[in-house]
């Protein structure tokens, strides 16, 4: 029987945890099953055709696609964009209610009940990150019965972004240790379904977890690294054999 | 002004005091921990959640979940680690279909209309029943047709065995039907199941057609594979997939080479990489041997320079492509489907792409196609096309009165050519059992709504399976949401009303029955000695598979064709100068998931349209034809049928094509899928495949024009086209050999 350890301090949580995603490029398919994943896991509003028309569509998680070449040579390239939980975060300095700040384990976090709706945070991060609540999100009646209930359902005004889904951290890391947590036990929606594992979750205080190892890929780089926001998040690079 | 020693000193102590004042005024972490909300509603919930194993069938995929449920509710799909074909991931299909269970135009309980083209009526279940009873004792079982979408496993079963003992027939439907498939397997490699594909463990993937990442047969399982096809630990090198399709699929931005040929022409790019292969001795030299009957200018006809014009590549493109294909250091695949078989040569086409796998050794071998035991295999699949005709005409002609349908929304999924609702106002009955009010079941005279999968019980054997014998065990994960009952469960009802008792009592019975044969069997995933500790064990699990039940050995290849079977292709090029290449959506299918928001607001991968139709045009094509992106066009068939749709003017569109998603255009089927875009099946001419009936629905030419309307696109991507910037793009691509300098 599994005994219960004393709940760690703050100052031991930091160096426990640093939580970090890679995302292999050359896995990715474009299948959205991340999209999806995040939108039940974190009861993100129901995206009707007009959000999209007016581009303030929600995805804490979203498909980017870019064109390289002309037909008939041409590649169409996907790229899952989230929140990077960037060490030099452009996000948290301007917040003015430390609504947004970054926590001990390597997360940026949203307060929502801070947050007064500046929108400051959202204008200030280059990787179009956050969405604001410009309205109250609604559900029909029924399917709010779908909806999570260890996910606050945000309200009109605020600010809100992808949490790395720490819900599921906070739940499996509840009264334990590192070494209690097996490497991959637990993952973000996202990671969870991404039917090719292009997507890895993981500790990065703990060497031999898998996003440590990765990070000393060749394919390794982080988006619009010339920013200076030390990125969380890293990439591993697409491939590109055409022709051989 | 000059700054003085004082002046700095002062400047430089002040700001030093300032410095460590402020850093001393900030707000310490601890406080901000201490007054965040730490009790986040986590900690808050009240209840506890549990996890269900079942199944789902996901188009032609099959997919193991594990449903999460707190109160009563189920709130969250994840894939089921244990089982074989998905193992822990999920389609965005399978996460939607939460949203079915919960959907707030779910049918609530039986109804029935009042008198014909009257409203419904809300009717108690023992009503509803005994309404279904006297319609079918009444009736003449051969003028009774039961129609439903594609079933597998246990229901497969009970409505077979319904169908047969009440004397109806049955007739199963699906827009988009494997026949073409099925019967080229059966002709090249003697199987009467699909064989599944070790993508993981192949090194050359040539597919035809066949969008396997995207929509095609199983595309989750298939994406299982892909990602160690490309990245694996175990890999020596990284896979090489080529994709030739006449359209820019999932898939094909996914390959490492895109080849555009000539739509219809996917079974002569295939036997003249065949020749190639045979004459060069590139290949197996038994299986050259076979497929060619011994004679060495049996291929001849097909050889690269004689067949190069019509497919559209060079002749040296098709020789290298065989080169490459049979020169492969490890295992070479060839997959083919999709719209390489959509046509009226479909079988010839779709036997000649799975040939190339003899000659290259990849037949039941690891990395390349596996068969699959046909053991326990019990499916209703979609009838041709030609079937569904015959069908109509004895609508028409009184030969069938009655029509009972399940999830056959033939209304939206049959063209508007084949006058469906003038067939069926000729009933005299049509009972529906489908949870949703789409355009079939709107035309009901009695509804008896199902359940959705989650509530229900079943089993699932796979379309596809993971190359072993596998049964999965579909349990209801909540209880029933509306007043529904499972529609296995009212034909075992109805069956014992009618005098043809079954020989379950319920679902829940027959499956526990196949659990039964499973658990005599002693061996597989689970065993147990008592047949409840088996049956706990295997629910846990979410089925039953056995590793050692495979299908050993190689069939003896046939001989190939000497001549090719050209497509017909309907519309005169002159006149409709585009070639209309249809694709199922992304998320809603071929129409069956549009009612699901989830599955409507997620953008198309290509594209990132959503919510509508589009049609997909090259932007050269755009601007001869003087069209715009959302300009709204009619894009008109031979047969005159017409739709409209905003134009997406899409760089990697061929030119001489225009691509169109299936799926939208419905009239009914909730709000969240009525009055949405168009219906791109009515404009298709009713070509079929010669040798199954099939619908050829990649075999149709069509002309565009333009309007003067013009709409707002619902898209995530923004107004401009987004491209890669050079020295600065947002993806790197690691090119191998080339300097790489742009590591963190």
């Amino acid at each position: 029987m599994a005994t219960q350890t004393k709940p760690q301090s703050a100052t031991d949580r930091s160096t426990a945890f640093k939580w970090s995603m890679v995302i292999d490029l050359d896995r990715c398919t474009g299948c959205e099953a991340c999209v999806v994943a995040c939108q039940s896991e974190n009861n993100v509003p129901i995206n009707e055709e007009s959000a999209f028309i007016e581009g303030r569509a929600f995805e804490w998680i979203r498909l980017e696609r870019y064109w390289e070449g002309e037909w008939p040579d041409i590649k169409a390239r996907f790229i899952p964009v989230l929140c990077q939980h960037c060490e030099n975060a452009p996000c948290e300095p301007v917040c003015p209610v430390y609504a947004t700040y970054h926590n001990n384990e390597g997360l940026n976090v949203q307060v929502y009940n801070r947050c007064v709706g500046t929108r400051y945070c959202g204008a200030n991060c280059p990787y179009h990150a956050r969405q604001f609540n410009f309205w109250e999100p609604v559900w029909p009646e029924d399917l709010r019965h779908q909806l999570n209930p260890d996910v606050t359902v945000r309200t009109r005004g605020v600010m809100e972004k992808c949490s790395m889904c720490i819900q599921r951290i906070r739940r499996a890391t509840r009264s334990k240790t590192p070494s209690d947590i097996p490497d991959g036990a637990f993952n973000p929606a996202c990671v969870q379904a991404c039917p090719t594992s292009a997507m890895t979750f993981g500790n990065l205080n703990n060497p031999e977890s898998k996003v440590s190892k990765l990070q000393n890929d060749e394919r390794r780089y982080h988006m619009f690294e010339h920013l200076g926001t030390a990125p969380t998040t890293l990439y591993l690079k697409q491939v590109d054999t055409h022709g051989a | 002004m000059g700054l003085t020693r004082r002046q700095f000193l002062k400047w430089a102590g002040v700001t030093g005091v300032g410095a460590v004042v402020f850093n001393g005024c900030r707000v310490p972490d601890h406080e901000i921990q201490v007054q965040s909300p730490v009790e986040l509603p986590e900690d808050l919930v009240t209840g506890r959640d549990n996890y269900y194993a079942t199944v789902a069938q996901v188009g032609s995929g099959s997919e193991g979940l594990l449903v999460r449920v707190m109160e009563g509710r189920a709130k969250k799909v994840e894939g089921n680690p244990d089982y074989p074909l998905n193992t822990g991931k999920h389609h965005i299909r399978s996460e939607a279909m939460l949203q079915a269970t919960y959907h707030p135009d779910r049918i609530k309980s039986p109804m029935v209309r009042i008198a014909k083209g009257g409203p419904f009526r809300a009717i108690g279940w023992p009503d509803a029943l005994e309404r279904l009873t006297k319609i079918l004792g009444d009736a003449d079982p051969a003028n009774v047709l039961l129609a439903t979408g594609p079933v597998r496993g246990k229901l497969a079963d009970v409505t077979k065995l319904f169908a047969k003992d009440y004397g109806a027939q049955a007739l199963g439907f699906d827009p988009i039907d494997q026949h073409v498939l099925r019967t080229a397997i059966k002709n090249i490699y003697d199987q009467d199941v699909l064989p599944d594909f070790d993508i993981a463990h192949a090194d050359f993937i040539m597919s035809f057609g066949a969008d396997f990442l995207g929509t095609w047969i199983d595309p989750t399982h298939y994406m299982r594979g892909y990602g160690e096809f490309r990245q694996g630990e175990d890999r020596a090198e990284r896979g090489h997939l080529v994709h030739v399709d006449s359209r820019f699929s999932v898939t094909a931005a996914a390959a490492d080479e895109w080849k555009y040929v000539n739509p219809g022409t996917e079974g002569l790019l295939a036997l003249s990489m065949a020749h190639t292969i045979v004459t060069e001795k590139l290949g197996d030299a038994g299986a050259a041997r076979a497929l060619t009957g011994g004679a060495d200018n049996h291929l001849s006809s097909f050889s690269a320079d004689k067949v190069a014009s019509q497919i559209g590549m060079s002749a040296d493109a098709i020789t290298n492509l065989a080169h490459k294909f049979a020169g492969t250091r490890g295992r070479a695949l060839a997959i083919g489907g999709g719209s390489a078989g959509a046509h009226t040569n479909g079988v010839f086409n779709l036997t000649a792409i799975y040939a190339l796998n003899y000659l290259v050794g990849s037949v039941n071998v690891p990395g390349g196609v596996i068969f699959n035991p046909a053991g326990d295999q019990s499916q209703i699949t979609g009838a041709p096309i030609r079937d569904w005709k015959a069908a109509l005409d004895a609508m028409r002609s009184g030969d069938i009165k009655v029509l009972l349908v399940r999830d056959a929304n033939v209304v939206h999924g049959l063209s508007k050519q084949l006058k469906v609702t003038e067939a069926l106002d000729k009933l005299d009955t049509i009972v529906s059992f489908s949870s949703f009010l789409d355009e079939t079941t709107a035309r009901a005279d009695l509804i008896l709504p199902g359940h959705t999968p989650f509530e229900e019980w079943g089993t699932d054997t796979p379309d596809v399976g993971p190359g072993y014998r596998t049964v999965a065990f579909q349990q209801p994960v909540i209880n029933r949401f509306r007043d529904t009952m499972a529609f296995g469960d009212v034909l075992i009802r109805t069956a014992s009303e009618l005098g043809h008792a079954m020989p379950w009592e319920s679902m829940r019975d027959a499956v526990r029955a196949a659990a039964r044969d499973l658990h005599s069997t002693n061996r597989g995933s689970v065993t147990q000695p008592t047949f409840e500790e088996f049956w706990k064990r295997s629910l846990e699990r979410g089925g039953w598979w056995d590793q050692g039940d495979t299908v050993s050995g190689t069939p003896t290849p046939p001989v190939l064709p000497r001549a090719a079977v050209k497509a017909q292709i309907a519309g005169d090029a002159k006149v409709f100068p585009l070639h209309l290449v249809p694709f199922e959506g992304h998320a809603i299918g071929t129409g069956q998931y549009a009612h699901l928001p989830w599955a409507q607001a997620v953008p198309d991968p290509i594209t990132t349209v959503v919510w509508t139709t589009w049609v997909e045009l090259n932007p050269k094509t755009a601007e001869s034809l003087n069209v715009k992106q959302d300009d709204v066009v009619t894009l008109e068939s031979a047969t005159g049928d017409f739709i409209s749709v905003p134009v997406y003017v899409n760089p990697a569109t061929p030119p001489d094509v225009a691509s169109v998603p299936i799926g939208q255009g419905h009239e009914q089927f909730t709000t969240y899928a009525a009055g949405r875009g168009s219906n791109v099946l009515d404009i298709l001419a009713q070509a079929e495949d010669s040798d199954t009936g099939s619908l050829a629905w990649a075999s149709t030419r069509v002309r565009l024009t333009k309007t003067n309307v013009r709409v707002g696109l619902p898209k995530l991507e923004g107004i401009e086209e987004p491209r890669q910037l050079p020295g600065e793009p947002v993806i790197v691509v690691f090119r191998p050999g080339e300097e790489d300098d742009s590591h963190s």
